[in-house]
């Protein structure tokens, strides 16, 4: 056995990522491991690769017990990580790349070029990758940039590669290069364990599945011994919010409508509509597209093609100020980054969108943006001690709720909200469902992007599923998770 | 709060302190030239404070100031009155700003880099127009803007200071600019996504701070009497020291016109006090640097205590 994981737990804070990580992995196989968003894969990889370190259980590797304080010890046993997001020095070669921090020792602190170049080659060679060692690494592809990951892993001598979620942000000709790689590997007597949600795509060459749902293992066995479907009921089954049921409204007047919406190479032919009175859920697994549908329909990005009508009138949005005027709003995915001003008061964050309201002649009144801030922070229900106090010092909970207050103040139709309860408690995050549909009843027509099934399940009126920058599918209200994740994670159309 | 004082502090001990050391200090003509020498510096540091509260820079202004005062002192040679001549040098400084504001608002350049560029060119033009040469034929009444005394005979130039000071704090938090400014200096994504026209009021910035600049090369020019393609070197350094003393942020969101002016006294006191106490100039430079690495170093202080 090369990796034996046994019981390993781990706690962030409040929150419980781990409750019992196990799984043991063989020299030559490809280990896939399988859960919904936030069951656990990155953090359990994140342990056996030195990353973090675990609060409780048992790491074997080579049936040593291991404990690794950082990558540096881990990849010295003989443990690497080939990373989703690339973790190379874009400016430097792929040979420097690959020998980075292991140069041969020269007294006067001299790199030999030519001979890592030469070492770098022989590797690239042994495993007839398409690369050139002198490129520059920052010129690469995403697939290229990992073949140089695998190179410096290789080289190191690793025994156990760990993909996580490699292809996401590959083309089909890219990703097919990966799968050849990983072959390649395991006819070397190398571990891959292997990160996924394309299990259709992986059935070519997984040997074997684990998959984790909420933080604990439910089931390992030979890939060739699950249906599909039998996989899908394993990974979801997540408690459903039993808290929280919205009572629906008759939908009002269409609100939004979005034709053909195409930023290539993330979404493709997107159309949809979301009427007043209406909460559309939209689903997906992490790198569908979702974030980057808000992104084009409030004007961060251009988009290539596509129409978006708001209230029956068809919107130019270039920028966001143009989707503000168009009665736009967008509570975005990352809060501190690009919601708040935090270092500002909580009164200038909530009138940031609505300024004009508040001013005359280019003057602030600054009573009236008092009474704005207090008549918001009531609505809300918000946690704070005035008008002007900072926005650091408020809870997760209540800069959302800042956020939102912001685009209240706006009064935008057509409200769009990324992951709105991120990173919030419990009680917060009903609050947030709760604002959502008091707005739903005031008339705005509201989009909900989730990665957590459960939320989507008990919030939206509707659900549509992305999946690959496409729309997957549409589902009822009360679709079950399995619905939901076969649409984002396999299937072309769902039989109903 | 005790340690947002702290300028404040510095300046009145500073000031007490001198008194008691230096017969020379509390009088009359010494006092006012702390103020006459301070002001230009001061002025500049105003227009300076909305550039970094809107997390900006300007390396530029000590030439704009060079340029602004050739301008006006040049018109002025030419016949045109007193009262048009500094308002040209105004102009002159705000299209200065107005070019540095556009350039890092279209070329999406950092303003570093921008400033320190037009820092050479403004400076270069203001030589080649001159051709190297000062203006010197200026009516002798110029010399009331920067020598004059006004009302309660209190130096004209520190009415002009008071009158920009309490317009810059009006813009600062009074006006849909000065607000807009604190939130792109603060997370200028977040304004970005607000909707706010963020090209537009960067360049309003810059231009301001060019105009207020503008005004005090026309002071200088007054004080000197001469219109000198070569004033202003290193004020860009003195009036940015100012913001920064006072409590401004060069990371953005943060700054007050009060802390600015303290900041500028500050480094005129200290230097005046010098001067009276018969320090090694020399040694004034290590103090003046010594100051700002201090000033700055207990400001973080006070915000890592705060965050956390």
């Amino acid at each position: 056995m090369l990796l034996e994981l046994d019981c390993i737990q781990k706690r962030f804070g409040g929150v419980t990522a781990l409750r019992n990580g196990t799984c043991t992995v063989k020299a030559g196989e490809v280990h896939l491991l399988m859960g919904e968003n936030g069951a656990g894969k990155s953090t359990l990889m994140k342990i056996v690769a030195g990353m973090i370190s675990p609060d409780a259980g048992e790491i074997r590797f080579r049936g040593q017990p291991a404990r690794f304080r950082n990558p540096a010890e881990a990849a010295a046993s003989g443990i690497a990580m080939v990373h989703q997001e690339s973790l190379l020095a874009p400016h430097l070669s792929v040979a420097e790349n690959i020998f980075l921090g292991r140069e041969e020792r020269h007294p006067l602190g001299w790199i030999n070029r030519r001979e890592i170049e030469a070492r770098a080659r022989r590797i690239i060679e042994r495993h007839t990758f398409p690369l050139q060692a002198e490129a520059m690494v920052g010129k690469l592809s995403p697939a290229g940039k990992q073949m140089v990951e695998i190179c410096r892993a290789v080289e190191q001598g690793s025994s156990l590669l760990i993909f996580d979620e490699p292809t996401s942000s590959l083309t089909d000709s890219e990703t097919r290069e990966v799968f050849r790689i990983v072959q390649e590997l395991r006819l070397h007597e190398v571990g891959v364990i292997y990160i996924t949600h394309r299990l259709e795509e992986l059935r070519a060459i997984g040997d074997r599945v684990t998959v984790l749902r909420d933080g604990e293992t439910v089931h390992s066995c030979m890939l060739n011994e699950l249906t599909t479907d039998q996989l899908i009921q394993h990974m979801v089954g997540r408690a459903v919010n039993s808290l929280y049921r919205r009572e629906p409204l008759p939908p009002g007047a269409e609100m939004l409508r979005v034709k053909g919406l195409t930023r290539e190479p993330l979404l493709h032919d997107i159309s949809f509509t979301v009427h007043a009175g209406e909460i559309v859920g939209m689903a997906g697994l992490i790198g569908a597209g979702r974030t980057e549908l808000c992104r084009a329909l409030f004007g961060i990005d251009p988009i290539d093609a596509g129409e978006v009508q708001v209230g029956g009138k068809t919107v130019r949005i270039r920028n966001p100020r143009d989707a503000v005027r168009a009665g736009i709003a967008l509570v975005p995915e990352d809060r501190q980054r690009t919601g708040l001003a935090i270092d500002l008061a909580v009164a200038a964050n909530i009138t940031m969108a609505s300024l004009r309201s508040v001013s005359n002649m280019g003057f602030l009144n600054l009573r009236r943006e008092r009474l704005l801030t207090t008549e918001q922070g009531t609505r809300l229900r918000l946690k704070y001690e005035g008008p002007s106090q900072l926005a650091r010092r408020l809870s997760g909970g209540n800069q959302q709720k800042v956020v939102i207050a912001k685009w209240l103040a706006t009064n935008a139709r057509v409200i769009l909200f990324d992951e709105p309860t991120r990173g919030i408690d419990v009680g917060a995050k009903m609050e947030v469902f709760e604002t959502m549909d008091e707005l739903a009843r005031g008339g705005a027509a509201i989009l909900m992007m989730s990665s957590e099934m459960a939320e989507v399940q008990s919030v939206a009126d509707r659900i549509l599923v992305m999946r690959q920058g496409r729309i997957a599918g549409e589902l009822p209200r009360g679709a079950s998770q399995e619905d939901i994740l076969r649409l984002a994670a396999f299937e072309e159309k769902v039989a109903s | 709060m005790i340690q947002r004082l702290l300028p404040f502090a510095t300046l009145v001990a500073l000031f007490v302190g001198l008194a008691i050391a230096s017969p020379h200090f509390l009088t009359g003509p010494n006092l006012s030239t702390v103020i006459r020498q301070t002001t230009v510096i001061n002025i500049m540091a105003l227009g300076m404070t909305l550039i970094i509260i809107s997390g900006g820079i300007d390396l530029s202004v000590g030439s704009i100031l060079a340029f602004g005062g050739f301008m006006g002192t040049l018109s002025m040679q030419k016949g045109y009155s007193i009262p048009v001549a500094i308002a040209i040098g105004i102009a002159a400084g705000t299209m200065c700003g107005l070019v540095n504001g556009t350039l890092i608002t279209r070329l999406k350049v950092n303003p570093f880099i921008v400033t320190l560029g037009t820092m050479g060119i403004y400076r270069g033009v203001t030589l080649l127009i001159s051709n190297g040469l000062p203006v010197h034929e200026i009516p002798l009444k110029f010399a009331f803007l920067g020598s004059g005394t006004g009302i309660f005979d209190i130096p004209i130039v520190l009415w002009i200071l008071l009158v920009c000071a309490v317009a810059m704090h009006i813009i600062l938090e009074h006006t849909r600019l000065g607000r807009y400014a604190f939130s792109i200096g603060s997370n200028p994504d977040a304004a970005f996504y607000a909707g706010i026209p963020v090209a537009f009021n960067i360049t309003s910035v810059y231009a301001i701070a060019g105009g207020l600049t503008g005004l005090s090369g026309m002071i200088e020019a007054s004080r000197l009497m001469s219109g000198q393609p070569t004033a202003g070197q290193g004020y860009e350094l003195q009036a940015i020291a100012a913001v920064v003393i006072g409590g401004g942020s060069l990371r953005g969101g943060e700054g007050t016109v009060l802390g600015t002016l303290v900041g500028a006294f500050i480094m005129g006191l200290l230097s005046d006090g010098s001067d009276l106490l018969g320090i090694n100039p020399y040694w004034q430079q290590v103090i003046i640097g010594a100051v700002i690495i201090l000033a700055v170093w207990l400001d973080e202080v006070r915000k890592r205590r705060v965050t956390s």
